[in-house]
């Protein structure tokens, strides 16, 4: 069973914003994806924080639509930072590389990086 | 006492296992050019990123986009245009399987580049496939079908750069639309072992990132436009050294 994919869009401080990301990471998520980071590119944000706390599945596909983000926000000097994933994802993150591109913290964006992009 | 067990999450037979350096199991290429590389993605390669969609339509009551997922796996080597080859991995596109490749560098050419590819991922309703450093591109391939009204769509979809300034300089001149063109090509036998008679793709191509990352100039070490030079200067002194043996 899927879950649609919403994405609600919590701006902090110092250009910090963070998307926090509901259900299934999959093709149904495209919309509500760039959608979020466009919010966060409207709002100027420096930082993007993509929470992934109450995401329980991440296909290929959807790999493919962070790769898609990660790469625009390079484009535009953005920093990402992943939050909350779980170990298994963690690890899909190394396999597929995505993890040389963002910070994969442990449980806040403000706490000392996890991983560190290079 | 043990705690609690974490279900394991309900794509995890879906995904690769993590590996360091690739290996594979299929056989039948002249060359393996693979085994001991790492997969490079998108975000590793040189040129600018461009996603790219194929698609084609099938009938909906007649093809359910798990079965086309299922036909597509089970006969993906005779889909691709002809003088290209797929050199399957013995279990088939499977979760963390590499394929060897032979492609022409341009279409009609007798010379062959010899590459594969890593499944990165695979389920009921698409594959994917990584490349590895050496590839001309840095992609990432997504292969899968889904319901649109009465069709059922089958879809090839990559994200993909250049892997190093050579190749970059070939896409300007014409190999980009090569590329389009092999993968219209494939999604077209598709249609017809599917059934359709006048298959028609749908293309879409955006330029996600214009920029170069010369950060990864570097790539060109592993190029395979040098490989196929280096291979071709070579060529008579592999022969005579050949001869005298």
């Amino acid at each position: 069973m899927t879950d649609r994919l919403t994405v609600e869009v919590v701006p902090a401080t110092d250009g910090e914003v963070r998307l926090a990301l509901r259900g299934d990471v999959n093709l149904a998520a495209d919309e509500a994806l760039a959608e979020g980071y466009a919010e966060a590119a409207r709002a100027n944000a420096t930082r993007v924080v993509l929470d992934f706390a109450d995401v329980e599945y991440i296909n290929s596909t959807g790999i493919a639509l962070i790769v898609r983000l990660l790469a625009e926000a390079r484009r535009d000097h953005r920093e990402v930072v992943a939050l909350g994933l779980t170990d298994h994802y963690r690890e899909i993150f190394r396999i597929t590389r995505l993890s040389d591109y963002l910070t994969i913290a442990e449980s806040s964006a403000t706490s000392i990086p996890e991983e560190t992009a290079r | 006492m043990t705690g609690p067990r974490t279900p394991a999450p309900r794509d995890e037979s879906s995904w690769a296992k993590p590996i360091e350096r690739l290996a594979t199991t299929a056989t039948g290429a002249s060359a393996d050019t693979v085994t001991g590389k790492r997969v490079s993605g998108p975000l590793q390669g040189f040129g600018q990123l461009w996603q790219k969609t194929f698609l084609i339509r099938v009938p909906a009551d007649e093809h359910q986009p798990e079965a086309v997922v299922a036909h597509w796996k089970e006969h993906f080597p005779t889909f691709w245009p002809e003088g290209a080859t797929f050199y399957a991995p013995l279990s088939g596109i499977q979760p963390g399987e590499v394929a060897l490749l032979e492609v022409p560098p341009v279409p009609g050419s007798p010379v062959k580049m010899s590459t594969g590819i890593m499944v990165i991922y695979a389920d009921r309703e698409s594959f994917t496939f990584m490349t590895p450093e050496g590839h001309a591109l840095s992609a990432w391939i997504t292969f899968s079908a889904y319901c649109d009204g009465d069709d059922t769509v089958a879809q090839a979809q990559a994200l993909e750069r250049t892997a190093d300034p050579l190749i970059e300089l070939s896409y300007l001149f014409g190999a980009n639309r090569a590329n389009d063109a092999f993968w219209e090509q494939t999604l077209t036998n598709l249609a017809r072992s599917l059934g359709v008679a006048a298959p028609v793709v749908e293309t879409t191509k955006v330029c996600v990132d214009k920029r170069r990352q010369w950060k990864y100039i570097r790539n060109v070490r592993f190029s395979p436009a040098v490989h196929m030079a280096t291979s071709t200067v070579m060529l008579p002194v592999r022969m005579v050294r050949r001869r005298k043996s």
